[in-house]
């Protein structure tokens, strides 16, 4: 019973995290760079999901407008920062991406005030009793409908279409792919502004699902997101949503039964050194 | 001839006295406080709170005519931070006093620097213990998490409830609150069910509701900041429990409210700020504060403003100086303040009575008052 609700919990705050990993997967499968400023999406969707909502009284047009807006200052910050050090080492990028969300967490600070704000009159906070037993709130059943749908349409988007070989093409070889004609930086562009929208949309759940958005959000989902993308077997799409799955089921769990011992975020951390010390490719790579 | 070899001396010399009198006149007192970083809200209610003493001491006058300055540093909360901040409050400043208005971490690193300075530093929501520990110099106006525990510890046994579930934020505020509440718990026969801790950067706390709802408590006592207890209260309530929650002063802010909205009616907390008090004083205050910021006041914003409030009263008596004198004077005086009347004690540390509020219509309104000087005893030079 209680095991059971454990398990519902973990994931929901499983689907969750594979919205926020998903986006930096994307950018690590296809520039190699460790993205950590994508958290700081994840907190300006949530900060536009509130605002947008609470101005219209509209939570559709809030997810929009978050989705949009975050998106954009995703291809406008791969423009800005990561485009210009594609050739340079790897770690230069990360130290960029560093800054950038410590500058991204003292911006919003400015912007939106460090009392963090909320939802005047939050949606979809109806309890759900599912199968008898499972309380819900309908925006914890919504989060994990929602992701799985959401991963569900990517990934056939990126099988199915041209585009979405295009992007596939890019991954493996850049330049055969650009001497095919494939765009290089439209591909990039979309892989930041779909990554960028998808944490967005992790931003506005979270926000519906505490009712509070502030501007240091994103600073624990920006560590626990690599650790994710880690242990889904970097760059995959289907590992990461196991592997952000399985830690939300893990985490919720260790709060309970080893709480004392420790923390819930050390858990994460844990729980990868211990798999990559089985399986260093990570839990879901094929490679 | 004559004027126009004067006019260039009697301009210099007036720019001079214009440029020299601001100098000459002013008192200056030192603040750290966050302004950045996670502690940043209640940085601001710190902020608003010694400015609104300072404001008002210099519209009575200042002191002997002179003006008060408050120099203001942003400490983010960060022992790191505080050290500098507080040599350049002593050295480059000179500063004759300073408040703390920020928490535990940075004003136990600072208090060693002022300590040694010889410049009082008056605390005014920091609980750790250490803090009056680093030398008579130090003052605190707050009650310490210890005494705070064991009044929340009290209240449960007031509300006729015995079983109880802990949740405990993992820093120090949130243990010193559970040591003191379990070191009192045996007095009232209360049955700890279990304890649970989370992380400040907690905001979901889904697994540790679920538990908490198989445990079935009486009475669920949860340490937590408004931004952590918002979010669980809002939680708890929706998995369907029923069960008191009792909090303290963090969560003593109206965004406490705005987050958990209908779940936090009937929520209790102990504080220090009692909002339905007749002390003229208190009203005075939490009306100045509401005319000078445009928001509702909290615990942080008057404990500040006490601790600038106690500063002040005391150079009003050394007539400006600062060090031993200023020390002696502050140490004497007894206060009539916002968040009651006060006294130090030995270790400088003040004694009060806890206030009770509740949740009622979207307002912390008064429950009760815990007044046991026994119970709520701060720990003293020759207690401890």
């Amino acid at each position: 019973m209680l095991l059971v609700e454990l398990f519902t919990q973990g994931l929901v705050q499983g689907s969750i995290y594979a919205l926020i990993a998903l986006g930096l997967t994307l950018v690590y499968g296809l520039l190699r760079i460790l993205h950590v400023a994508h958290a700081a999406f994840f907190t300006l969707g949530a900060y536009v999901g509130i605002l947008v909502c609470n101005a219209s009284g509209s939570l559709i047009l809030g997810f929009a407008a978050a989705m949009a807006t975050a998106g954009c200052a995703g291809v406008i910050t791969y423009r800005l920062a990561y485009e210009p050090l594609l050739d340079k080492p790897p770690f230069v990028a990360l130290i960029a991406s560093i800054g950038l969300y410590i500058a991204s967490e003292e911006a919003f600070r400015v912007l939106f005030g460090a009392q963090g704000i909320s939802f005047v009159d939050p949606p979809l906070q109806q309890q759900l009793l599912l199968f008898g037993t499972i309380r819900l709130k309908m925006a914890e059943l919504l989060v994990m409908i929602g992701s799985l749908a959401i991963i569900f349409v990517l990934s056939r988007l990126q099988n199915g279409t041209r585009l979405g070989l295009a992007c596939q093409a890019t991954v493996s070889d850049p330049q055969m792919a650009e001497s095919f004609g494939i765009s290089l930086r439209l591909v990039r562009d979309l892989n930041f502004f779909v990554g960028s929208a998808l944490a967005a949309f992790a931003g506005v759940w979270v926000a519906l699902l505490n009712n509070l958005v502030e501007p240091t959000m994103g600073s624990v989902p920006s560590y626990k997101a690599l650790a994710i993308i880690v242990l889904g077997g970097l760059g995959s799409v289907r590992g990461t949503l196991a592997a952000a799955l399985v830690l939300g089921v893990v985490e919720a769990y260790g709060t309970i039964y080893l709480g004392k011992l420790l923390d819930r975020n050390a858990i994460a951390f844990a729980f990868l050194i211990l798999v990559l010390m089985v399986r260093p490719q990570g839990l879901f790579s094929r490679r | 001839m004559k004027t126009a070899v004067l006019r260039p001396l009697v301009c210099s010399a007036a720019i001079f006295a214009l440029a020299a009198t601001p100098a000459l006149a002013e008192i200056k007192i030192g603040l750290n406080v966050p302004i950045t970083g996670f502690a940043a809200a209640d940085g601001k209610s710190a902020l608003e709170g010694a400015k609104l003493a300072v404001a008002k001491a210099n519209e009575a006058g200042g002191i002997n005519g002179e003006k008060l300055e408050l120099v203001i540093y942003d400490d983010q909360a960060s022992p790191k931070e505080a050290v500098p901040v507080a040599t350049k409050l002593i050295e480059k400043d000179k500063v004759v006093g300073a408040v703390s208005g920020s928490y535990s971490g940075s004003t136990r690193a600072a208090a060693g620097i002022f300590q040694q300075a010889g410049v009082p530093y008056v605390v005014s929501y920091a609980i750790h213990p250490d803090i009056t520990l680093a030398g008579d110099y130090m003052f605190r106006v707050s009650a310490m998490g210890e005494v705070q525990g064991r009044g929340g510890a009290k209240l449960v046994s007031n509300l006729g409830k015995k079983r109880v579930v802990l949740l405990t934020m993992k820093n120090d505020f949130g243990q010193a609150l559970a040591a003191g509440f379990k070191e009192a718990a045996p007095k009232f026969a209360l049955d700890i069910v279990a304890e649970y801790e989370y992380a400040l950067q907690d905001r979901q706390f889904g697994p540790l509701v679920a538990k908490v709802k198989a445990d079935n408590p009486e009475v669920i006592y949860a340490s937590g900041y408004y931004f952590t207890a918002g979010p669980l209260v809002s939680q708890l309530r929706a998995a369907g429990i029923t069960a008191p929650v009792i909090g303290q002063e963090g969560y003593d802010s109206d965004k406490f409210m705005e987050i958990a909205g209908d779940a936090a009616e009937g929520t209790l907390l102990t504080t220090s700020l009692d909002r339905d008090s007749e002390s003229p004083v208190t009203q005075a205050f939490i009306a100045d504060f509401k005319k000078a910021t445009g928001i509702g006041t909290d615990m942080v914003a008057a404990s500040t403003y006490t601790a600038a409030y106690v500063l002040i009263d005391g150079l009003k008596k050394t007539g400006g100086k600062g060090g031993a004198a200023l020390r002696d004077a502050i140490a004497a005086g007894s206060y009539e303040t916002p968040i009651g009347k006060l006294a130090f004690n030995d270790l400088h540390e003040v004694s009060k009575d806890i206030q009770v509020q509740v949740v009622k219509d979207k307002a912390f309104r008064r429950h009760s008052v815990i007044h046991d000087p026994v119970l709520l005893a701060p720990p003293s030079k020759s207690g401890k």
